[in-house]
């Protein structure tokens, strides 16, 4: 029951703050509607056994990525160059004319069929739906990230080194020489 | 207990929105934040099959993995916005052509 309840609000966040992020034509609002979306996944992540993994983008999305998307909208001012007779019912920054959504929406359908008779084969999943008892999963992915998964754990921090470096080399401020 | 689809369904309307956000917008801040939409559903999608289907923590490994990708792609890519930012003075995407011809 619980899980049922929280599975309805993230969803409706999730469903509402995209769609907001989507049509907004301040980008300030944007990062802020992207923040409840984050949170949203979140709450979808706790609904499928997977705490460590819902705490974890908390930590590092909502109090790492957005606020360095909002300073870097600070930053660099925050237009959003939205230019008139362009828009679809007057909300969104949306690029093309009629015709584009026109042909956009028939392209898609068409697409989207062949996509889905070709997926229809996957989803066909063994499913088996016995509710399975929540418990932590911190101590299981602690021992499969430094036994099976080793590799990769080492190579994220090496990714991780490089990304800082890298950035702290690529925004420094140079001087004219 | 909730039908997977429903986690599907999130999912690809997650990764439609981040398409649409990084087609429509025109500045290169805004087409970052699609990005982690578009990450944000791949994750979601690694833990509902770990799951109902697979019955092992080997999709929160991944998402795990995806979060700390999408860390360090928003770093370097905003550093590169900033910088941008500091030589041509916009953040339009247009304006962005040095590497043409």
């Amino acid at each position: 029951m619980f899980i049922w309840v929280l599975f309805l609000i993230s969803a409706l966040l999730i469903l509402g703050t995209s769609v907001a992020a989507l049509v907004t034509k301040n980008i300030m609002h944007s990062c802020i509607y992207l923040l409840g979306t984050l949170l949203g996944i979140s709450g979808l992540y706790i609904t499928l056994n997977a705490d460590f993994v819902a705490v974890t983008q908390i930590m590092v999305y909502v109090g790492g990525i957005v606020i360095l998307m909002l300073f870097a909208v600070m930053l660099t001012g925050g237009k959003e160059f939205v230019s008139k007779g362009q828009q679809l019912l007057g909300l969104a920054p949306l690029m093309g004319s009629k015709s584009t959504y026109v042909f956009g929406l028939f392209g898609a359908l068409v697409f989207g069929g062949i996509f889905a008779k070709l997926i229809s084969y996957i989803v066909k999943l063994p499913i088996d739906s016995t509710e399975q008892k929540i418990q932590s999963t911190v101590e299981s992915i602690g021992k499969l990230l430094i036994t099976d998964h080793v590799l990769a754990f080492e190579l994220s921090s090496v990714l991780l080194l490089g990304a800082l470096v890298g950035s702290a080399i690529i925004a420094r401020p140079r001087r004219e020489s | 207990m909730i039908p997977y689809i429903a986690y599907l369904g999130i999912s690809a309307f997650l990764f439609i929105i981040g398409l649409a956000i990084m087609m429509s917008r025109k500045n290169i801040v805004a087409i970052l934040l699609g990005i982690e939409f578009i990450l944000n559903a791949a994750a979601l999608n690694f833990v509902t099959y770990s799951k109902y289907s697979a019955h092992n923590l080997d999709g929160h490994i991944f998402a795990l993995f995806i979060i700390v990708i999408a860390a360090a792609e928003a770093a370097v890519g905003l550093a590169i916005v900033i910088r941008y930012f500091q030589l041509k003075e916009t953040v339009h995407i247009d304006e962005a052509s040095e590497l043409r011809n």
